[in-house]
């Protein structure tokens, strides 16, 4: 699947934990969900369930604790779909 | 070091929705889990958990300097839990921190320390959440200036000896929690 497919996945995913729709529209491999998307830090678990029913992955515990930016979530998604 | 975590209960009820399926699993141990779903109020239960993981997180992520989210890592143990406040152990790996938590009907603020005497000298200061809300807190406070770092990291330094204190800032929704301490430095 293409990187940009993935990150505009990520994106509308993302969507409605933020408040900062610049910031998302700017959302690139660098975007922090924290930082730059001010998402609070108990609704990044809502982000890993609705990703994992999106492309039907599972995350494991190790993978959730380096998704806190769009490009380790991009990783971290394609690592899930080759093993499938 | 220090750390704290502050959860605006109404605001936490409209943002997150920790029933849904698979929410829970990721959050809390299987104890955890029991002590969330047979508490006589669930949500101040999860709250309190999360801001007890959360706060020693943050004294984690400044010892390593790397950020990681992993909430299930942190264990929380020994509860204690009484009208207003409660206090708590939590334990990541080697590593444990001792808790206490303040319950208010509209907020559950827990702070974290490395050791037990390191509540000794430990100031709390709420403050509105407002954007500038160090220059309220520098306005209050008669030795010390709160600045910070460009990547977002509170800063406390004492005006008379130059030395930097051990600081936390938490803010959720109405409300915002500000934790120094007298004899704590940044770097202890």
């Amino acid at each position: 699947m293409d990187r940009e497919v993935i990150i505009s996945a990520i994106k509308e995913v993302a969507a409605p934990y933020t408040q900062d729709k610049q910031a998302l529209d700017e959302i690139s491999e660098t975007t922090s969900f924290i930082t730059d998307l001010k998402i609070n830090s108990a609704n990044l678990v809502d982000i890993v369930l609705d990703l994992e029913e999106k492309f039907g992955i599972e995350i494991d515990n190790d993978s959730m604790a380096k998704m806190l930016d769009v490009k380790s979530t991009l990783d971290v998604i394609e690592a899930k779909l080759a093993e499938k | 070091m220090i750390g704290n975590d502050l959860v605006d209960l109404r605001q936490a009820a409209i943002e997150s929705n920790w029933r849904r399926k698979g929410y829970l699993v990721k959050v809390c141990t299987p104890e955890e889990q029991e002590l969330v779903l047979e508490a006589s109020k669930p949500d101040e239960m999860l709250w309190l958990i999360w801001t007890m993981k959360e706060a020693a997180c943050k004294i984690i992520q400044r010892k390593t300097g790397i950020r990681r989210y992993e909430p299930i890592n942190f264990c929380c143990g020994s509860l204690n839990i009484n009208k207003k406040n409660s206090s708590g152990i939590v334990s990541y790996f080697k590593d444990s921190f001792l808790m206490r938590s303040e319950l208010s009907d509209t907020f559950i603020h827990s702070v974290a320390v490395s050791a037990l005497k390191d509540f000794q000298h430990l100031h709390l200061q709420y403050l509105r959440p407002e954007p500038d809300y160090r220059t309220a807190f520098n306005r209050l406070s008669e030795f010390y200036q709160l600045a910070g770092t460009p990547s977002g990291i509170p800063e406390l330094t004492h005006q008379i000896t130059g030395q930097k204190h051990a600081v936390s800032v938490s803010h959720h929704g109405d409300y915002l929690a500000v934790i120094y301490s007298d004899s704590l430095l940044l770097a202890d």
